[in-house]
């Protein structure tokens, strides 16, 4: 169980699909040889001088782009991740797309960040400083070392004339790279535009792969026109030889996507910067479980289009400002929203809104309350303390991580907030005596030892003295899980 | 084989049961074989409540004379899985049947290793009997869905018994050589060899009169859920055999606004100590305070750290998680209420609600898009406080069918519909 609260800051979804929080890790698979030896056969048909003038632009952009390894540093282990980054300014700073790091991990855990240039020996890198993920476009944001600055280009140098001026049809390139077993070697990938979306983004899905997520897409002249979308799925049908009924599937390929973010959405915002490693600032309305109503039910309620919003939270500005529960919002600032397609997308569309706002400005929304329009002006503010800003720590003996309990715990587990109290098993080690005494993740420890659990500083104070005296035989824990409480004997010996 | 068996055998009967289900957004009709006993001269049948329900629409008894006669269900307790008919005598009189009813023993004196056998209908082979030792006589399990999605066995232990028992079984006596009934056959694990179980006979005799007089058996609730003390006892600095174990309370509940909490031990009930070191101690100390009427007040010593303290409880009456169910046949959906119960447990603000059990492919709700799992909570913004409410709603939706607005809720995220004709 991982509990996850999807409020106004949660980890926006371009095209949402499930496997876009993962990391991007390359590997190679039969897809990639098929672009290698497709790279070979475009080289060959273009020939001539256009061919020429492709391979130079491809050189010159490539100095935007760079294959970034860290490391994700838990209780046990030490693992790597790749993923592609984006040169965004001429001082070193770094994109990466939002799924290229595991929401549930806080920034100090992510450790040794590696710039490797495509192509170059890997025996070669250079350190990276991770800034923090932006709230609004969320990018996570790395600066590398100046020593490598001259080495790089941004691609703002490549966003010039019509670069947003992409048709349908037209012929758009980008690029991929190999893993690190072969020294990130970049590829090229060609196709032509197939479709425009606003999801809620302005998205445009080519006939073929054309960019891998993060990396960009430039047009025949070489204009920058957008990033490569993650998570861009398609669905299969796959038949066994033996069984005669087929199976529908979906695939998605993390290597390689179709789908492009336009450069519109990306060019404004390369000069957002988030305030510390945890993102902030972090705008925060406070209306959750938002579902976007369906046409049949807009038509009903005589909209066009909006939002339900399940559950006002306790002390948000969105309850301060009278929103209720089941207010179904349909308006933003006095500008009904937009009919999007899938319907789902609006709810990122309403968070974007908040997004885009700093704490301190107001936000205004019209809703549909019963038959009634009420207009409901709201000032936004920080949002409580984030699960990735919670303090935690590993007792090795007990075979747990504890962490602080924040406001979205609480929120998740339907307590009321003067309620919000204990700490959270963020982390049970297996076959450990917390194990087998079947704490379980994410469970909520309200009592040590018979004693309440009121701050995290006493609880780790108490789990430590606990996990320091040898002579100790156990130790008992009161859990919550669900609306049910449970007493856990953890034998320490 | 004694005479009494004999006589025994001509008191077990086949049951082929007729009963609705509101499983797919329609009112379906499915059929199934089990097993009972007469246990009266004036026909009472008990058999267990997941073979009889009061979703039964047809009850068909098998005499050991192969005739065959109706019957009607007069009680029914999912929580000692036991449902209690009555044939039909009329038309025993007018069809000049004749049968015997068996005999009770003592099932407080079973050993284990006792030869007992069990008779049944074991997949509709009549008048089966397998035989078997009793492998442990204090057997206690809880299953919060164990009877056709209804709580059981959180008052009673069982009888464990190695004497095959097979779907089918269910509801048929397990008896001594005498031929004496002590128990009743019920449940067995799937899959394992000869791990069957029965509700004890002296606890089925004691339902049998509470369902042959109000059809039903009234429990209190106060709210608590107990664990095993086991090897507590240092950590809460007990005496051996003292106490048991409050693992948690259900908000909302009396013992909640009493001010009872997880992890509290429980000494005493009205000034009785309670033991409740291991798991088979734990029914009947539930059944301590279930078999209280309703209403009453019950002093509960608690121990809590070093503090012991006398707390004053007035129970209410108990509830199953699982509410009424219904089809709205014109909807395609079929749903069950939500329960105060299912409320606590799903820590749902109050019993507002009906569960959606299925909707029908191509019907308004399956065409809305709601599934199996949402809770409905309001029909064209009137809460659902009650299933009579949604009845009288869809009956103005099939008077004069018109586009309804319906907000329904799945993890506690809202969603809305309409149900379209």
């Amino acid at each position: 169980m991982n509990p996850t609260l999807q409020s106004p800051s949660g980890p926006l979804r371009a095209y949402g699909r499930a496997c876009e929080a993962r990391p991007v890790v390359r590997s190679l698979n039969v897809a990639t040889v098929r672009q290698c030896f497709a790279l070979v056969v475009l080289v060959c048909a273009f020939g001539g001088a256009q061919a020429a003038e492709l391979r130079d632009l491809w050189k010159e952009r490539l100095k935007s782009v760079v294959a970034v390894e860290f490391f994700t540093e838990t209780e046990l282990d030490r693992r790597p991740t790749v993923a592609f980054g984006l040169v965004i300014d001429k001082e070193g700073t770094i994109i990466l797309p939002g799924g290229a790091v595991n929401p549930r991990f806080t920034p100090s855990e992510l450790k040794d960040f590696r710039i490797y240039l495509p192509g170059a020996s890997v025996q070669k890198y250079t350190a990276a400083t991770y800034l923090g993920q932006d709230v609004f476009t969320s990018w996570h944001l790395l600066k590398v070392a100046d020593s490598l600055w001259p080495s790089l280009v941004p691609v703002t140098a490549f966003a010039g004339r019509g670069a947003t001026d992409v048709k349908l049809g037209q012929e758009v390139w980008g690029l991929s790279l190999r893993g690190k077993d072969e020294d990130f070697a970049p590829y090229l990938l060609q196709a032509k535009i197939a479709l425009f979306q606003t999801v809620p983004q302005r998205t445009a899905v080519c006939m073929d792969d054309v960019a891998a997520p993060g990396l960009p897409v430039f047009d025949a002249g070489g204009a920058f026109v957008g990033i490569g979308l993650a998570g861009f799925g398609q669905s299969f049908m796959q038949f066994s030889q033996r069984e005669r009924n087929g199976e529908a599937i979906a695939l998605v390929n993390l290597g390689e996507s179709a789908a492009f973010l336009y450069a519109d959405e990306i060019l404004p915002y390369l000069g957002r910067r988030p305030l510390n490693v945890f993102g902030r600032s972090v705008p925060w309305f406070g209306a959750f479980g938002m579902q976007t109503i369906d046409p049949e039910v807009a038509t009903f309620l005589k909209v066009d289009t909006g939002v339900v919003v399940s559950e006002v939270l306790a002390g948000s500005p969105a309850e301060v400002a009278g929103l209720k529960n089941r207010d179904v919002i349909v308006a933003i600032d006095g500008k009904p929203l937009p009919r999007l397609k899938p319907d789902r997308v609006l709810v990122s569309h309403v968070q974007r809104e908040v997004n885009r706002r700093m704490p301190g400005e107001v936000f205004k929304v019209t809703v549909l309350r019963d038959k009634e329009r009420i207009e409901i002006a709201s000032t936004l503010v920080e949002e409580p303390k984030l699960q990735r800003e919670a303090e935690r720590k590993y007792f090795d003996r007990i075979g747990l991580t504890a962490r602080e309990m924040v406001y979205a715990d609480g929120i998740v587990r339907r307590a009321p907030v003067a309620e919000h109290t204990g700490i959270v098993a963020h982390f049970v080690k297996a076959n450990s005596p917390a194990a087998a005494a079947g704490v379980g993740l994410d469970d909520w420890i309200k009592e040590i030892d018979g004693v309440p659990v009121k701050t995290f500083a006493e609880a780790s104070a108490q789990l430590n003295a606990i996990q320091t005296d040898l002579s100790r035989a156990e130790t008992v824990l009161l859990i919550r899980r669900g609306g049910e409480t449970q007493v856990l004997r953890i034998k320490l010996k | 084989m004694a005479k009494g068996f004999n006589h025994l055998l001509n008191a077990v009967v086949r049951i082929d049961v007729r009963e609705v289900s509101y499983d797919a957004g329609v009112k379906r009709f499915s059929a199934g074989v089990g097993s009972g006993v007469i246990v009266t001269a004036d026909g009472l049948i008990l058999t267990n409540a997941h073979v009889a329900s009061p979703k039964a629409i047809e009850l068909i008894v098998t005499l050991s004379s192969l005739e065959r006669v109706g019957a009607k269900l007069v009680g029914w307790d999912h929580w000692t899985d036991l449902a209690l008919l009555r044939l039909d005598l009329e038309e025993v009189k007018r069809k000049k049947l004749t049968y015997t009813h068996a005999n009770f023993g003592d099932s407080d004196t079973l050993f284990p290793g006792q030869i007992v056998y069990a008779v049944g209908t074991p997949h509709g082979l009549t008048r089966t009997i397998t035989r078997g030792i009793i492998s442990n006589n204090r057997r206690y399990f809880q299953d919060n869905t164990g009877v056709r999605g209804y709580e059981t066995g959180a008052f009673n232990t069982w009888l464990q018994t190695d004497a095959a028992i097979n779907p089918g079984n269910s509801g048929g006596p397990l008896v001594t050589e005498k031929g004496a009934v002590v128990g009743i056959s019920s449940r067995g694990y799937l899959g394992a060899n000869n791990l069957g179980f029965a509700i004890p006979a002296n606890i089925a005799r004691r339902v049998l009169d509470g369902l042959a007089r109000d059809g039903s058996v009234t429990r209190s609730y106060i709210g608590l859920v107990p664990g095993a003390l086991l090897d507590f006892e240092s950590f809460y600095a007990l005496a051996l055999n003292t106490g048991m174990l409050v693992n948690s309370v259900d908000p909302g509940s009396p013992a909640a606004a009493a001010g009872l909490k997880g992890g509290d031990i429980l000494l005493a009930i009205d000034g009785k100590a309670v033991d409740g070191r291991f798991p088979e101690q734990l029914p009947p100390i539930q059944n301590a305070i279930a078999s209280r009427p309703v209403g009453s007040m019950v002093g509960l010593t608690v121990k809590r750290g070093v503090e012991t303290a006398t707390y004053s409880v007035v129970t209410e009456k108990l509830e199953s998680q699982v509410g009424e169910e219904w089809a709205f046949e014109k909807w395609g959906l079929s749903v069950r209420k939500v329960s105060k119960s299912y409320a606590r447990a799903g820590q749902l603000a109050d019993a507002t609600g009906m569960i959606v059990l299925g909707v029908q492919p191509g019907f308004p709700a399956a065409v809305a898009g709601l599934s199996r799992g949402d809770i409905v909570m309001s029909i064209n913004r009137k809460k659902i406080v009650s299933l009579d409410l949604a009845k009288e709603l869809h009956e103005a939706y099939v008077a004069n069918p018109e586009p309804t607005l319906v907000e329904a809720q799945r993890d506690f995220r809202v969603s809305l519909y309409i149900l379209k004709p």
